[in-house]
């Protein structure tokens, strides 16, 4: 058996060192690397934080600018510093807000319900245009292998954003940790602006 | 902006250096921590850490990756380093512990004992890759993000917007989280103990017993030599080799009403304190014990009731389901998906004023609640009134058209096949198998088209590689198969016992033990009776799902899935 939980004090002298070096990464460095990639979204119909049915494919193909996380309710570190960003987003978007469409996913949907997502929302201050989704196990997983995010074990996961460049199949895939600024500036082309 | 923000802060920090000074030199009688009495500073200090609220009662307010403003309400700083402090891994993501006993020493990598210490040539010996903190530095840390080297923390760090007096709260409670290793455990033993309830019948108990009692003596065993080679093994190893401990495990009985349980609890906790409670059993609610875990402290692991506490806050037992109230809760849900029904369609609950009928009643009354749907009619009924054709009857013309969820055992159902003699029948049924027990198949054929039952556990052949894998287990300690599942589900726990254990190595400390259960990945492999078990920091019902069923038509029927595991 295996779990994830790490004993900081606990591991030897190397790892401890590489740890180490991760924990105090300089500002200089880049927090995320940006790639574009041509995507098949799944035809599979999720379930809303309002208990609505919603077809993942209909929604991200949309006229909107598409920013998709996943992410899970009790996550300890990776997703409320991805929601955050996501909050802060539509803070700075003001009411243009809702042009935008935010998805987040989750990828523990055993816990996740609607009533659990939608209480994870108000905690983000969300706003309309942000909506979160939960699945059956099958169709969760089936979303994450489409965007090459798929984890075995939710404590493994990545910090992810993609944003879906309109009017083409392709997606933005931020690989790490993106500031308000960063995420911001992404619209901007995903507007095709 | 950001700049002046970050002078600002350093003002604050001065400001907060000197005024923790003046605390130490006043050095009254009683300690004063930011002008309040240390035990009023821990309590706001763990508010702060747990909640992310200030003692003003505001939200806390931070910044993460530089730009992105974020408040306490959103997450604290126990949602990356854990409630007991020791930190946390996710993904790629390190989060250090930022407990007392962790940040007040320096880092060098490998915790070594002073007789290690002697064998180790000075030259071998790692320079610390991280300096002490100090109260001082702490604050430093939380409120600009740099550590007692002058290394600039991870942005992934919240900056914390904290005056001298918050942040010195805050740095009181760090330094006294998790100082102290927990009661229950000494140079040789963990101790640990179950709980048996007074009407439990033996041979229950002992299929609760047997398998955690054949775990322990596993354990204990030594299949390598562990005690030898925590005593002499090698200095490198010795991190991991130090901390193995023997097991012990006491039998706590209950005798009496449950009203006088938390009293003997009390007597048995203070004559023997233990690490944690395994398992248990009772055929009562487990609420006198589970107020017990919460009063002190305690985990309690995989304990078997069908009547656990149904809270969203509680932190101190995790359950395997939230038994009949999960059961409850599937129906609701299945019912809100159903085409055929509109939602705001009448329902009705009927069941007996006792626990299980109750439970079950509570658990699909405030799901539909939380859905948003009406409340169901409910029909509690007397123990005097019969369930018969009049009673039918009566019911139908009443609730001609309402959905009819009927939490009633095999006594009261058998003329359940009635409800198709009328005019009008209802256009869904719902049961309970687990109260219908063994008479689930015997369900009358004129009603199984429209009746769907709710089943909490897995079907045998979805599990044949992990049931074989259990029953021959048991086979193996001579452990003979009287109730499975029982047997399979402390299978489960003295399996998920010792990894637990060692990943705590020498950091005792009981929340940190939960916070390890917490993180374990999502498990089916050893679990026999549920398809899957699922974990995360404050999740306390292990298993999330219950299937809907309909007993198939013929001489020979058998139970047919009509839903997910998880019905959303």
């Amino acid at each position: 058996m295996r779990t994830d939980s790490v004993n900081l004090g606990n591991v030897g002298v190397i790892s401890i060192l590489i740890l180490a070096m991760g924990a105090f990464a300089a500002a200089e460095n880049a927090r995320f690397t940006r790639t574009v990639e041509t995507l098949e979204i799944p035809d599979v119909t999720l379930v809303d934080q309002e208990g609505e049915m919603v077809n993942l494919r209909a929604m991200v193909l949309g006229d909107k600018p598409v920013y998709l996380e996943f992410v899970f309710a009790t996550c300890t570190t990776i997703c409320p510093i991805l929601s955050a960003g996501f909050s802060s987003m539509q803070r700075k978007l003001g009411p243009k807000a809702h042009d935008v469409q935010l998805i987040s996913i989750t990828i523990d949907p055993e816990h996740d319900s609607p009533e659990v997502l939608a209480k994870y929302l108000l905690r983000y201050k969300a706003k309309p245009g942000w909506s979160f989704l939960t699945g059956t196990r099958e169709d969760i997983d089936l979303v994450m292998k489409s965007f090459d995010a798929y984890v075995a074990d939710k404590m493994s996961h990545r910090p992810l954003t993609f944003i879906h460049l309109r009017d083409k199949d392709q997606w933005v895939r931020l690989n790490g940790f993106a500031g308000s600024a960063d995420l911001l500036k992404e619209l901007h082309e995903a507007s095709g602006e | 902006m950001m700049m002046r923000h970050l002078l600002s802060l350093t003002s604050f920090f001065l400001i907060s250096m000197l005024s923790a000074g003046f605390s130490a030199a006043a050095g009254g009688q009683e300690e004063l921590v930011a002008g309040l009495p240390s035990h009023e500073a821990l309590r706001l200090g763990k508010q702060m850490y747990r909640q992310g609220i200030l003692p003003s009662g505001e939200s806390m307010r931070a910044f993460v990756q530089q730009d992105i403003e974020v408040d306490g309400t959103m997450f604290s700083c126990q949602s990356c380093h854990v409630r007991s402090g020791m930190g946390s891994k996710e993904g790629t993501v390190i989060t250090p512990p930022t407990c007392g006993s962790w940040l007040y020493k320096p880092l060098v990598g490998a915790e070594m004992s002073a007789r290690s210490q002697e064998r180790v040539p000075a030259r071998l010996d790692p320079p610390p890759f991280r300096s002490a903190y100090t109260d001082a530095g702490v604050s430093r840390a939380i409120r600009l993000g740099k550590d007692p080297d002058d290394r600039v923390l991870d942005y992934v760090m919240p900056r914390y917007v904290l005056s001298s007096r918050e942040a010195e709260i805050l740095v009181y409670y760090l330094k006294h989280l998790s100082a102290a290793a927990s009661p229950g455990v000494d140079n040789t033993t963990i101790h640990f103990a179950t709980v048996v309830g007074p009407d439990v019948s033996l041979e229950d108990r002992q299929a609760m017993i047997g398998p955690l009692e054949a775990h322990i003596r596993d354990h204990n065993s030594q299949s390598r030599p562990e005690e030898q080679r925590a005593k002499t093994g090698p200095f490198y190893k010795e991190e991991k080799f130090a901390p193995y401990r023997r097991y012990s495990l006491s039998v706590w009985e209950l005798e009496g009403t449950a009203e006088t349980w938390p009293q003997q609890l009390d007597a048995y906790f203070l004559k023997e304190p233990v690490f944690a409670l395994l398992g248990g059993i009772t055929t009562d609610e487990w609420a006198p014990i589970h107020d017990f875990s919460e009063r002190n402290q305690i985990p309690s692991l995989f304990p078997l009731t069908d009547f656990p506490v149904i809270a969203d806050s509680d932190w101190y037992t995790l359950y395997f389901s939230k038994g009949y109230y999960q059961e409850g809760e599937a129906a609701a849900r299945f019912l809100r998906r159903a085409e055929a029904i509109p939602r705001d369609a009448s329902v009705v609950q009927v069941f007996r004023g006792e626990p299980r009928g109750r439970a079950l009643a509570e658990g699909f009354t405030a799901t539909r609640g939380k859905m948003d749907l009406p409340a169901a009619e409910d029909l509690e009924l007397p123990p005097d009134v019969e369930i018969d054709r009049f009673f039918w009857k009566s019911l139908l013309e009443r609730h001609g058209e309402a959905v009819l969820v009927l939490w009633l055992g095999p006594e009261d159902l058998v003329s359940i096949g009635e409800l198709v003699g009328f005019e009008s029948r209802p256009p869904m049924v719902f049961l309970s198998s687990t109260m219908l027990d063994g008479a689930v198949l015997s369900l009358p054929e004129a009603v199984r088209q429209f009746t769907y039952l709710t089943k909490p556990g897995s079907f045998p052949e979805d599990e044949v590689r992990s049931r074989m894998a259990t029953e021959r287990w048991l086979q193996a300690k001579k452990l003979p198969i009287t109730n499975f599942e029982i047997q399979a589900k402390m299978y489960f726990l003295g399996w998920t016992l010792s990894p637990m254990v060692k990943m705590m190595r020498d950091d005792f400390y009981r929340d940190y033990f939960f916070d390890i259960v917490d993180m374990m990945r999502d498990q089916y492999y050893a679990i026999a009776v549920y398809p899957r078990l699922s974990f995360g920091p404050g999740q306390r019902y292990a298993s999330k799902g219950c299937y809907i069923v309909q007993v198939s038509g013929g001489a020979e029927p058998k139970l047919e899935k009509r839903s997910t595991w998880v019905i959303h």
